[in-house]
Order: structure tokens, then C-alpha cells, then sequence
């Protein structure tokens, strides 16, 4: 008896082991079954005499933006015979872009990939790319058509490195219906720091299960928050004159947003979600807090899975202070280097492709990331969501209010990942009830040192 | 005449001598032979990538991990003063601390409850030693469900009972204790599969002898079982010390370190130094304190912990 016990124990544990693996075998089967389905259901009469160049793209699109990128690509692939664009998707922007330095320089690395804004100094300084101008110069090709924030952002030293994509600024949402039972505008939202406060108080005092703010502990916040005031994330002009060597905002800016959230921590107004976005947004939408700043990029899945009206509104500046305007976030494309010319001249092409208004107008409206060609606002498909959802325009005005300033061109240093976990660290040690002027110190602290070493690493 | 014995017998010792040098190192050379394929694979998988790592640790890098400028000993200097990694060290502490005999007490009942002969206990033994087949990441999006601050199980079950909710993993009292649960959950179903099986392996004269002296169940738990089991046991702790120390996946998934560094474990944190930093020459000096933590350790272990074992 026992012994069949333990036999048939034996066969479990195998076969659950097995059910796991053939989980993921079959999961990978399906993977490139469908990929080659799509290479052969697509047959084109050339193929057979004319081998297509095959072009490596990766991106780090998740969710509901990854499905809108394939789509796109695929649409191209449709669209002509000869380039082939593989778009494979490689994890979040930081892992995609530690992959990548990982495998520059050897036969594995993509054409082309997708790097976030931060990244754009440690992909410089890989030596593995091929700035975009030489294709530019080349093909004369015009980018003086493109947002002029974007310019701003990706021009540096009158070259453009990269070719800009998805950008995306924050943006507070809010929630209408809240306001009004609160006896808010609901079409006025707030717009200084001090207004939120008020706001805030005056829905939790309405409803008490309801928090006022939300602020993710994302150190892109906090530099658009201090963009958005005029203050610099790095000195030497954001590290736009010359490399920077520390911090570029004062005791007073990087304080004010700490003290901002202090206070909503002591009046009971804020809610604090940590890190986590995800949370966040569950809680806006569950009806947890009534105000949070979020990236544009999912202004189309807020807007669509709340059941109460959503605002969308510029984000706060200190009152004692001029709104500045947001720096562009996002990411753009970069040509790797050490590949076969025919292989980047396609994909070259593909980013032209990219560029076009038609496609961008899908991508706006499909994710809510701006369309970097602002021709594409003129299309119908933009019109036609706008008039069905007015809350996207905000987005694109927002950028477009924007005062062009070394603040809001945005800082350009390869530790700024580094220094966003530092300042995250140093939130959330506010938002769990941490000393402002300690904590404070100690990231500025820090981000010095981090700023510091990272100069000592190149040899500076 | 003695001189020449003397003689011959020093001559007959060298040769004696010799023959032996020539059979120790004929054997010595077998033995590595036999050694050689592990010798080569260690060496290919471990030793070598020690070596650079002690290399690295030297060197300020470039984001490909490339060596830039020599530093000495000054990436081990700063991590002495550097607050983060202290955090990272106490928390891996308290992390082992709370999962290594957690894991063990826990397995070690479920092993003596299921090494009862019962009926259907089989279906019990499966149950127990099943998290053995579910992968790290697979449990770990698990129990973020059970975690999350809103939908979450646990914190609905609290609701229910009128408790106030918890955030488990975003309230920094909280993080590292909701990690250690869920680990020591992963870690059940490996130890509870070593234990039983060395419960299973005691000779069961030893219970029927002491049965026949009347002994009750506990001082043969005292007595038998756990004498027994020692070699077993301190395998399991070996084991899990090592595991506990190298943590990775379950942080990277439910916390990524955060809050407030409070799980920032030290591999957690090297991976974070070396793969978002692009610092990895800091990261290779915390690898080696690991490495050096580890073994003084084990080390320890083994000259404390080994004296209580008892081989049959």
C-alpha cells in the first residue's frame, strides 16, 4: 500500500514538473509559430528572387502600448517587400537598455532599439551607436518639423542622436465627479501646490474614505516637478554647457516638494502608494485618493476604465513661482553601430516610417504618447478622439505651453537612473514619516557622490 | 660491518622512499584525472569568474562593464561608509534570520506529521512538498495577489475581522517580514521533501526497542528522531543559510528592493549596483564580502553545528 503511495506521489511530482515545462515549451512554440505564420501568410511574389533585409528592433513596450507597436510594424511589413522589421520586446526600459550594453559590440545586438530619455548619455558614451545625423545629413532629411520640445530635448550639440519616438510628460489626473460633490469647478483644476492642498482637504473632509493626492515615489516626477518651477536637476545648464559636477537645484526647490507632501501627510490628505503605479491607479479608479500625476501615456487606459469622469490638468507648481513647463520623457530610437550599412539604411527607413503623420496619429491616440509630428494632430483619427475625449488635448497643450529653458530642456547625465532611485528612497522615507531636512540632505548627499563617481568612472 | 647495515639500510629506505613518492603521485595523478571533468567545469563556471570578480572589484567600469580607472581598495572604502549597503547588510541578516528557522521548524512538523503511517498520507506528502514544482517568479506573482493593498486576500480577510489593512509590501515595517513569508513558503516544499526523507531512513528497531521500555512519543522525538535526523538537519541548515544569503528573485518581483532600502537584500543590491548603476566594480566588492560573509559562515557552522551531528 504505502509503496504505491509513494509511487504514485512520484508520478504527481513528475507530472506537475512536466505540466510546467510543457507550459513553457508550448507557450514558446505558440510564440514563433505565430511569427512565422506571419512571415508566410504574407506571401510576396519577390520574396522567392528578392531576400528581404532583416531588421532587429527592440522596444520595451508593455501592455497596452506594446500591441499598438506591433501593430505598426506589422502594417509596415504589409506595406512593402523589401524590409523585414522583427520588433522583439525585451522588459522594462532599464532592462532593455542593461541588455543592450551588455551585447554591444557582438553578433546578438539589435539594429535599432528603443532608449529611454535618461539613457541617452550611457548609450553616447557606449560607443556602439551611430548618431542619426549621418542619416539625417545624408538623406536631407527634415526634422525641423518635428515638436519643438522634442528638439530641445534630443539636440544636443546641434546633433541629433537618436531619433525621437514615444514621448510622453505628466500630467495630474483628477477626479471630476469627486470635485463637484465636494463643491469643487470641476473645470477648474487645480494648478499650484497650494491649491491641491485646499482641494484635497476639501474632498477628504466631504468624504472621508476619499484621499486628496497621490504622489508615486518616481523620480521623474520629482524632476518635472522641479522643471516645472524653473529648477535645474543638474548644474552646468542641466549638463547641457558642459558635464555636470553636482546637483543644480537650490535647498529651496528640492525642498518645496517635500514640505508640499509633509504637510498633506500631516493633514491626512495624501495618499501613499509608494512605488507603485499600478496601486496608484487602481486606487484612482476604486475612488481611494482624487488626484494623481501620472505619465500621458496612460491617459487612454485611465480615461477608459473609470467609471466617473475623469480631468486631466497641468501639473502644480509652487505658488510663490512661475509654471515653467514639463520636460519631454519617453524614449527614442538609436541606431546601433558595427552592423551591415544595408541593414541600418533599412532601418533607417523604418524610422521615417515612424515619423509619418499617419502613424503617429494611430500611436496618440491609440496610447496617449504625444505625436512628435505635430502634422498628425490635423488628421481625422486625432480629431475624431479628441472630440470623443477632450482630456488627450490637455496633454498636447501642456507641452506646447511649455517656455523653452534649460529647466525644461531637461538634465543630460548617465546616472540620472541612479539618481531617480535615490530620490525615491528619499520620498518614500518622507511619505512613511522620515524627517524632511535629514532625509533631504542625505539624498542631496548622494546624488552628489553618485554624480561624483560616475565622472571618476569616465576618468573626469 | 654495522656501518655497511647502516648503509644498506639508508639505501634501502631511499629506495623504499622513492617507490612511495612514485605511488603517491601515480595516485595523486589518477585522482585528479578522475577530478578533471569537475575540476574543469568549476574552474570554467567558478573559479574563473571569482577570479575577475576580485579583478573588477579594483576597477571603476564603463556601463558595459568594461574597466576604466584603478582604484585600489577605494570601492571597498566606500562601501564601509556607504549607508545603503549597511542597510543591505542588517536587512539580509534580519532576512535569514527570520526565514532559516522558520522554514526548518515548519518542514520539520509537516515532515513528522507526515511521516506517520496513515491512510492517504501520500496525498498529504504531495501537498506538503508541492512548492518545490512552482518556480520562484510563479510564486511570487502569487503571492503579490495575496499581498496587493486593495484586492489582496489577506488584507479582505483582515476587513473582514474589522482589523485596519496592511501594506505589506509598501509599509516599510512590513516589506521584509511579507518577503520572509513568502520565502519560507517557496523553501517548505525542498526541506520538507529532505527531512521526510531522512525520517524515513531511521531504522525502525530504534522505535520499536524504546517502545518496548515504555518510552512516550515526545522523548522519542527527543531521544531517536532528532539524534538521527542530525545529519539531515544540518544539512537543510547549511542549505538554506546559503540560500537565504543569495535571495534574489522573490525581492526583484515584490519589492525591487524598496521601501525605503528595507529589502534590499545583498544580492538584490549588487544586481542594482551592477546592472542599473553600470557601478560594476562596487557591485564586485559587495560580491566578494558576500562571498567572504558565506564562508566564515559555513565555516562556523561547521565547526559548531558539526560536533551535535551524529553519524550513524
Amino acid at each position: 500500500m504505502k509503496k504505491w503511495l509513494t509511487v504514485g506521489f512520484v508520478i504527481f511530482l513528475t507530472l506537475v514538473l512536466a505540466a510546467c515545462t510543457n507550459a513553457e515549451a508550448s507557450e514558446d512554440q505558440a510564440e514563433t509559430e505565430t511569427s512565422t505564420n506571419q512571415e508566410t501568410e504574407t506571401p510576396t511574389p519577390s520574396e522567392d528572387t528578392n531576400e528581404k533585409q532583416v531588421v532587429t528592433f527592440w522596444h520595451a513596450m508593455g501592455g497596452a502600448a506594446q500591441g499598438a507597436l506591433e501593430k505598426i510594424v506589422d502594417d509596415y511589413n504589409n506595406s512593402q517587400d523589401d524590409i523585414q522589421v522583427n520588433a522583439e520586446y525585451q522588459g522594462t526600459y532599464d532592462e532593455a537598455l542593461t541588455k543592450f550594453h551588455t551585447v554591444a559590440g557582438t553578433e546578438t545586438a539589435p539594429t535599432m532599439i528603443q532608449v529611454f530619455e535618461i539613457g541617452t548619455m550611457s548609450m553616447i558614451n557606449s560607443g556602439h551607436i551611430e548618431p542619426i545625423q549621418n542619416y539625417v545629413d545624408k538623406d536631407n532629411y527634415d526634422m525641423t518639423g518635428l515638436e519643438e520640445n522634442i528638439i530641445n530635448y534630443y539636440k544636443i550639440d546641434d546633433t541629433f542622436y537618436s531619433m525621437p519616438f514615444n514621448s510622453s510628460t505628466p500630467v495630474m489626473y483628477y477626479n471630476k465627479d469627486a470635485f463637484e460633490a465636494a463643491g469643487l469647478d470641476g473645470e477648474t483644476p487645480p494648478r499650484t501646490f497650494e491649491e491641491i492642498m485646499e482641494a484635497s482637504k476639501a474632498i477628504h473632509q466631504n468624504n472621508s474614505e476619499m484621499k486628496g493626492f497621490a504622489l508615486q515615489a518616481y523620480g521623474w516626477l520629482f524632476e518635472q516637478l522641479l522643471a516645472n518651477q524653473g529648477a535645474l536637476l543638474m548644474n552646468n545648464d542641466n549638463g547641457r554647457t558642459d558635464t555636470p559636477t553636482e546637483i543644480g537645484f537650490t535647498e529651496e526647490q528640492g525642498k518645496s516638494i517635500f514640505q508640499w507632501v509633509e504637510t498633506m501627510i500631516e493633514e491626512e490628505t495624501f495618499a501613499n502608494y509608494g512605488t507603485d503605479g499600478d496601486s496608484m491607479v487602481s486606487g484612482f479608479l476604486a475612488g481611494d485618493v482624487a488626484m494623481f500625476m501620472q505619465s500621458s501615456a496612460s491617459a487612454r487606459d485611465v480615461i477608459d476604465n473609470a467609471d466617473f469622469e475623469v480631468g486631466v490638468a497641468f501639473i502644480p507648481h509652487p505658488e510663490n513661482t512661475e509654471r515653467e513647463g514639463v520636460v519631454i520623457g519617453g524614449a527614442s530610437l538609436w541606431m546601433v553601430d558595427d552592423k551591415d550599412q544595408a541593414e541600418k539604411d533599412a532601418a533607417w527607413e523604418f524610422m521615417k516610417y515612424l515619423q509619418t503623420k499617419e502613424v503617429q496619429a494611430e500611436w496618440h491616440v491609440e496610447t496617449g504618447y504625444f505625436a512628435i509630428n505635430p502634422e498628425a494632430y490635423n488628421e481625422e483619427l486625432v480629431k475624431d478622439a479628441y472630440a470623443e475625449m477632450p482630456q488627450l488635448r490637455v496633454t498636447v497643450d501642456q507641452l506646447q505651453s511649455t517656455t523653452s529653458s534649460y529647466a525644461t530642456q531637461g538634465a543630460i547625465m548617465d546616472m540620472i537612473p541612479e539618481g531617480r532611485r535615490i530620490i525615491e528612497t528619499a520620498l518614500e522615507t518622507v511619505y512613511n514619516g522620515g524627517e524632511v531636512d535629514e532625509t533631504y540632505q542625505n539624498a542631496v548627499d548622494q546624488l552628489n557622490q553618485s554624480i561624483e563617481s560616475a565622472n571618476a568612472a569616465r576618468g573626469e | 660491518m654495522t656501518e655497511f647495515v647502516i648503509q644498506s639500510e639508508q639505501a634501502y629506505a631511499k629506495v623504499w622512499n622513492k617507490a612511495r613518492k612514485r605511488q603517491r603521485l601515480h595516485s595523486f595523478l589518477k585522482g585528479l584525472l578522475f577530478l578533471l571533468p569537475s575540476i574543469l567545469l568549476f574552474s570554467v563556471f567558478l573559479f574563473y569568474p571569482l577570479a575577475k570578480t576580485i579583478y573588477l572589484s579594483f576597477y571603476l567600469t564603463d556601463a558595459s562593464g568594461a574597466t576604466t580607472v584603478y582604484v585600489g581598495l577605494e570601492n571597498y572604502k566606500q562601501l564601509f561608509i556607504s549607508p545603503i549597503f549597511q542597510k543591505s547588510l542588517e536587512v539580509t541578516f534580519l532576512f535569514v534570520v527570520y526565514t532559516v528557522p522558520g522554514t526548518i521548524v515548519i518542514s520539520l512538523f509537516l515532515a513528522l506529521l507526515a511521516n506517520e503511517k496513515l491512510k492517504g498520507i501520500g496525498i498529504f506528502r504531495t501537498i506538503f512538498s508541492s512548492t518545490m514544482g512552482i518556480s520562484v517568479a510563479a510564486a511570487s506573482v502569487f503571492w503579490m495577489f495575496l499581498f496587493h493593498p486593495t484586492i489582496g486576500w489577506l488584507n479582505q480577510m483582515l476587513a473582514t475581522f474589522g482589523v485596519d489593512s496592511i501594506g505589506w509590501l509598501t509599509d516599510p515595517d512590513w516589506a521584509l517580514f511579507s518577503v520572509s513569508i513568502s520565502t519560507i513558503w517557496m523553501n517548505i516544499g525542498f526541506t520538507f521533501l529532505i527531512l521526510l526523507g531522512g525520517l524515513q531512513s531511521i531504522d525502525r528497531y530504534l522505535y520499536e526497542s524504546a517502545d518496548i521500555d515504555g518510552a512516550g512519543y515526545f522523548y522519542k522525538l527527543r531521544r531517536i528522531t532528532i539524534p538521527m535526523l542530525s545529519p539531515t538537519l544540518f544539512f537543510v541548515i547549511t542549505v538554506s543559510f546559503i540560500n537565504a544569503f543569495q535571495t534574489f528573485g522573490q525581492v526583484d518581483m515584490l519589492t525591487r528592493g524598496g521601501p525605503q532600502n528595507e529589502t534590499n537584500v545583498i544580492v538584490y543590491s549588487i544586481y542594482q549596483e551592477a546592472f542599473m548603476n553600470y557601478k560594476h566594480g562596487a557591485a564586485s566588492a559587495q560580491a566578494i564580502i558576500l562571498f567572504i560573509l558565506i564562508l566564515l559562515l559555513t565555516f562556523i557552522q561547521f565547526k559548531l553545528g558539526e560536533r551535535k551531528v551524529h553519524y550513524q
